[in-house]
């Protein structure tokens, strides 16, 4: 019985990790399309958001009947409590990959300005920030995600810079002012991306030790 | 744990023979709250229950040594009465096992014991243990039938309530639904709620979910020792122990 538990809750890890890292590849994806203004990469990320979608059904369901007929407890009941906000994070990750998937569109008319300022850094420190908190999920491992706090704290001055930045040229021109206005909506995704990293990471540590934390 | 204790032991070893059952133990058990003790078969908690009201002096060749205080009372000091310590400490066990006697006289046994002669005092005392133990409303026609015409559960209760009529202190129960139908175990799980805003209740359960819905404290017990005891909601979301955490989520027992 424990044993054939055991197994399923494998199985939900390892569904799990595969929705994470779709969650990733949508945003990681999305981000490339931007900076490449590539409208065809783009619609293969909106493409993709039924199945992110199916997979959270299909997991958060798994979870359901796994506390059902198993009642979990300690490390087991964790690990199920973790990988529900688990899902919930990726699948807005996921998202937020399709939201700036539907820009490029928009943006792919003209040149970018200033080279997308400070975006594709921004993204880079993101997606590394994610992948951290699923290498953590999937490891029991907390070291990667041990000093996410502060990469957060770099993620929200980016955000913050960007927005002035943007304001700048919009002054200058008001032509930019629709561009502009859609490089701080995917600042705004982006770190947002960063925040459900850090729930991931929350999620993970109350996993592994059974304690809350905050990290913001 | 902070809250006031009513039964404390420190340091408790007992051998059945050579055989060392109990290990050092050390727990307090807090005043109108369910405690229960979990663990593997043979771990020694119902061993550790019996040390509680001294039925393991029933046994022969058995050795106890340390300290086990009921109220600031060594219950091994020669001035404790074992009559007047089981009367404080009542037993419900895990097989139903009323008298071959009507359901009142099950009840009135112990406050007659304890030298309760007056009939009216009697039957106040019958009624409101039946009450107590929730099967008064189901027996309340038919008190003078035999008990064991009772369901299970409902002798079950019919136990608890005999318990109950001497005044006790403290409840020990020794698997007291191991064999119930879930709908005779809800009851006794309502039941265990209520009786402690009185009693201070002690459960031995091998079921964990069980011990998880009734206890407020649990002791987890490992091969005679005494591993981690704790509030059960801790216990039970992150151990501090590996080996209860392995216990707890069916490693191994």
């Amino acid at each position: 019985m424990a044993e054939k538990f055991h197994t399923e809750l494998k199985k939900l890890k390892a569904d799990t990790l595969k929705m994470a890292q779709l969650g990733r590849f949508m945003l990681r994806t999305a981000v490339d399309a931007l900076i490449r203004q590539d409208k065809e990469l783009a619609a293969s990320v909106v493409a993709k958001k039924d199945e992110i979608h199916d997979m959270e059904v299909r997991i958060e369901e798994h979870c359901y009947q796994l506390i059902a007929l198993n009642q979990p407890m300690a490390k087991d009941m964790r690990i199920i409590a973790c990988t529900l906000k688990v899902i919930t994070a990726s699948l807005r990750i996921g998202r937020y990959g399709k939201s700036i998937a539907n820009t490029v569109v928009d943006l792919s008319s003209k040149p970018h300005i200033a080279n997308l300022m400070s975006i594709p850094h921004m993204a880079d420190l993101v997606i590394d920030m994610i992948d951290d908190a699923i290498a953590a999920y999937e490891s029991d491992d907390l070291r990667p995600i041990e000093d996410l706090s502060s990469r957060d704290d770099t993620i929200d001055a980016l955000r913050h810079s960007i927005f002035r930045e943007g304001i700048t040229y919009m002054m200058e021109d008001p032509k930019n002012i629709s561009r502009c206005t859609h490089y701080i909506m995917v600042a705004r995704y982006l770190e947002r991306c960063a925040d459900h990293a850090c729930k991931i990471a929350e999620n993970v540590q109350y996993m592994e030790t059974g304690e809350r934390v905050e990290i913001h | 744990m902070s809250e006031s204790a009513i039964i404390t032991t420190n340091n408790v070893n007992l051998w059945y023979n050579e055989k060392h059952a109990l290990e050092s133990v050390s727990i307090r058990v807090p005043k109108n709250r369910v405690t229960a003790l979990i663990g593997p078969s043979g771990c020694g908690k119902s061993t550790l229950l019996r040390c509680f009201n001294r039925l393991n002096d029933l046994i022969d060749h058995v050795k106890i040594t340390g300290e086990i205080m009921l109220d600031d009372e060594n219950i091994h000091a020669p001035s404790t009465d074992v009559v007047t310590l089981r009367k404080k400490v009542g037993m419900v066990f895990q097989k139903p096992n009323p008298f071959p006697k009507t359901i009142y006289e099950n009840v009135a046994y112990g406050p007659r014991v304890h030298g309760v002669r007056d009939k009216a005092e009697l039957d106040r005392i019958v009624e409101e243990s039946l009450r107590h133990a929730a099967i008064w409303d189901e027996v309340k026609e038919r008190l003078n039938d035999s008990a064991l015409g009772l369901s299970g559960g409902q002798q079950q209760r019919l136990c608890i309530a005999r318990t109950l009529a001497v005044e006790p202190e403290v409840i020990l129960m020794d698997e007291p639904c191991s064999s119930l139908d879930p709908i005779a175990t809800a009851k006794i799980e309502n039941l265990i709620e209520r009786l402690k805003e009185d009693y201070t209740v002690i459960i031995v359960t091998h079921n964990m979910q069980q011990a998880a819905r009734v206890s407020d404290y649990t002791g987890f017990m490992y091969i005679g020792k005494l591993i981690e005891c704790g509030k059960t909601r801790q216990i039970f979301e992150h151990p501090k122990e590996e080996l209860t955490e392995n216990y707890i989520t069916g490693r191994f027992g």
